[in-house]
């Protein structure tokens, strides 16, 4: 089946769908990572910003705790620039 | 450098009668941190009180209660003034008796008949408001009050029904709704208004005006704007006063807040009938200026002498003891939290690294002369220690970014011509004009991360420092070998991983023969730190051990630097792209007065587009490099929670003796 659908593919092809394959997942690897860490600070942030307007001292440990999720996107950048690079 | 300012603990007791002279003093020198008397059982401290405030207190927070409502009412700060000469006390002290109630009275006049034709401003918007579904009807308004045999009705209805009843009806159309005045025998009042309810009827009141709504409303707008135009009015002049009389309410703010400060100190001794103590903390190498201050201040009847600071019981409060440079960045830290005095304090090694951070995820010439001359710009607008504490941060940063710019050879996301990158190039390939291979990404990330290897070393080393001043006994010991078990686990992973890749930068392993197993010397020397970093680390606390993955993901959190530095470029690169070629270049071939106009916009979409990428960038590299600092380096060794040091005094910036 695959040598069938394969037929008619000049290498040029082969080799640009292959490019466009590594962008996709690249763009994927940040987009979805970002998504959840964007999902993961969404609750720690609010309460992050409730107890600093209630005690301005706890702001370090709280942007601490805020950023923790950050790890998931990080890696996620990372995969992308190594498939891309 | 690393250390806060050495403290000294000093106790002064007088006999009571040189409380005042003692007080005086003190605040003079603002050197004192009071220590507040808590009374206990402490045997020392036995027919000990604590203190009443000095005589004429109450009356000093009465005048400064006045004082703060005229200046709340002026929104007046004293950090937005800078002092253009001192007052003298002796002669504010005649102007604040004389002058200060005459303003006030002033003020409070002006405020209150302020408050007054607000009030009126807002009953009289009410009564436009109630009369204007009646606007168009030309009836007389009182006629539709008072009837002993009619009911009124008057509402809005969705649509208009027959009321089968003998009435008088007025009925309008609108966009805001159909509204209906009906008058109706008081017989029918119940039928009618069951058949107004099927309507959707929503009555509204009738005012009680006399004569039509148009009339009365055009009345009521003639009151609202003479208010208004009142209203306007006092607010010249309350503006007037404040700009005549800022500098002397700031003036005396500052001296009645001195007299506050002095007079309410009392509460914070240790007092008996006869004399009184207190506690507190001095600098050390201030220490002998204090004494000697405070013994002649009291003729000699003071008794001043050095406390042995007992460790563990006594806390001293912690002040900066940092060279001039690295001064901004104790903002920073104290964003954080402020040190212990105990610990070791980063200031300075925050305020080498940060801007350098900064360069790194933006080092552009053209964005860091922007952000070098925002600045020096904002100096003119934001006043305040802290204020100028930032922009001082935010000025070293931008230099950091200048110098970065040339590294990178990037001015606004443009190749600077002639000057070859020393570090990796970040230019990307962006519409299609492939110069060069594009950006050396690997070569970037090794770079990225080495950083993070370095920086993170720095921070375990500090904590065993930390570990080593703070702790005792065999907690000691075992803190600093977790802290070693930690930098050996993160160098033995290293080792292993260059066993058996080749990398570019990075250390190169792989060419030393097998010894055990097939194995190399240096994987095996890997494995070793490895496994004795997890005892030592598991020595301390076993629970640490969940937090290995923290070495991978703290280390590759510094691939942000290259990151956030690559989008900054890419959307420099674009914003170039689309103003340039897509929009200025197909203009210029053939010049038309119609393509003048579009260069224009290309202009405009080009300057729009790197301001908007360099407040990007700003937040992008501030935050980002502020954020390495405070998760990936401080949670390595840096505890804070100190106590700030504040002495006893006021710096006075518009008032003398």
């Amino acid at each position: 089946m695959v040598g069938e659908e394969l037929v008619g593919l000049t290498p040029e092809m082969i080799e640009a769908s292959q490019a466009g394959m590594k962008a996709l997942g690249a763009g994927l690897a940040v987009g979805l990572t970002g998504i959840a860490t964007g999902i993961a600070e969404m609750a720690i942030g609010s309460a992050a910003v409730g107890a600093t307007a209630e005690n301005k001292d706890v702001f370090g440990l709280v942007l601490l705790l805020t950023v923790i999720p950050e790890t998931i996107v990080i890696f996620g950048l990372v995969v992308s620039l190594l498939l891309l690079f | 450098m690393l250390t806060p300012e050495q403290m000294s603990k000093v106790l002064i007791a007088a006999p009571r009668d040189l409380m005042d002279p003692v007080i005086t003093e003190l605040y003079h020198q603002r050197l004192f941190h009071v220590e507040d008397f808590v009374e206990n059982d402490q045997e020392e401290y036995a027919g000990y009180r604590i203190g009443v405030p000095l005589e004429g207190a109450g009356e000093t927070s009465k005048e400064l209660i006045r004082l703060r409502s005229v200046t709340g009412a002026f929104s007046l700060r004293a950090d937005d003034l800078d002092p253009k000469a001192k007052i003298r006390k002796s002669q504010l002290a005649a102007q604040i008796e004389q002058e200060l109630p005459r303003i006030e009275d002033e003020v409070e006049a002006l405020l209150s008949r302020r408050m007054a034709l607000e009030n009126h401003v807002k009953e009289t918007e009410q009564k436009i408001e109630a009369l204007t579904p009646f606007s168009e009807m030309r009836t007389d308004l009182s006629l539709l009050h008072g009837y002993k045999t009619l009911t009124v009705f008057a509402g809005t209805i969705g649509k208009r029904i027959d009321l089968g009843v003998p009435s008088e009806e007025y009925y309008s159309e609108s966009k805001k709704g159909n509204f209906l005045v009906a008058v109706v025998p008081v017989e029918y009042r119940q039928d009618v208004e069951r058949k107004l309810l099927d309507a959707q009827f929503q009555p509204v009141p009738v005012p009680d005006e006399p004569g039509p709504a148009k009339e009365r409303i055009s009345v009521y707008n003639v009151q609202f704007e003479s208010d208004r135009k009142d209203l306007d009015e006092i607010a010249t002049q309350i503006d007037a006063l404040k700009s005549r009389h800022s500098e002397f309410l700031v003036a005396c703010d500052e001296l009645l807040s001195i007299d506050a400060e002095k007079a309410e100190v009392p509460l914070r001794f240790a007092t008996t009938d006869h004399a009184f103590i207190v506690e507190g903390w001095v600098p050390t190498e201030a220490l002998g200026g204090l004494i000697d201050g405070v013994t002649t201040a009291s003729g000699g009847r003071a008794y001043v002498t050095m406390l042995p600071v007992e460790e563990g019981k006594d806390l001293p409060p912690m002040e900066y003891h940092n060279v001039s440079v690295a001064k901004p960045s104790q903002f920073l830290i104290d964003l954080y939290s402020r040190p212990k005095y105990t610990e070791l304090d980063p200031t300075l090694i925050v305020s080498i690294v940060f801007p350098i951070f900064f360069g790194i995820i933006l080092g552009d010439v053209g964005y860091g002369a922007i952000l070098l001359a925002m600045s020096l710009g904002l100096r003119k607008i934001i006043k305040g220690e802290e204020g100028r504490m930032l922009l001082d941060v935010l000025r070293n940063a931008s230099i950091s970014s200048i110098i970065f710019g040339f590294l990178y050879s990037e001015f606004l996301g443009f190749p600077i011509p002639g000057l070859h990158p020393v570090l990796p190039t970040r230019h990307l390939n962006i519409g299609g004009e492939a110069g060069g291979h594009g950006p050396a990404v690997p070569e970037l990330m090794l770079m990225s991360i080495w950083i993070g290897i370095a920086y993170i070393t720095l921070g375990r080393i500090l904590g065993m420092i930390n570990h080593a001043r703070q702790d005792h006994g065999s907690h000691r010991t075992k803190a600093i070998l977790a802290n070693l078990g930690w930098i050996l686990v993160l160098w033995g992973i290293l080792f292993m991983i260059w066993s058996y890749f080749a990398m570019p930068l990075m250390l190169d392993f792989t060419g030393y023969p097998p010894v055990v197993a097939g194995v190399s010397f240096t994987t095996v020397a890997g494995a070793v730190m490895v496994v004795l970093g997890i005892l030592f680390i598991a020595r301390d606390s076993a629970l640490e051990v969940v937090e290995l993955p923290t070495i991978l993901s703290h280390v590759l959190s510094f691939a942000r630097l290259v990151g956030v530095g690559l989008s900054s470029v890419a959307i420099a690169m674009v914003v170039n792209f689309i103003a340039i070629g897509l929009i200025i270049e197909p203009q210029l071939e053939n010049l038309t007065i119609f393509g003048v106009l579009i260069i224009i916009v290309g202009v405009f979409v080009f300057l729009l587009g790197h301001l908007f990428n360099a407040i990007l960038g700003l937040l992008g590299g501030g935050l980002q490099s502020l954020r390495l600092n405070y998760v990936e380096f401080f949670t390595k060794f840096y505890k804070g929670g100190g106590k700030k040091y504040t002495p006893f005094g006021m710096i006075r910036r518009f008032t003398e003796d």
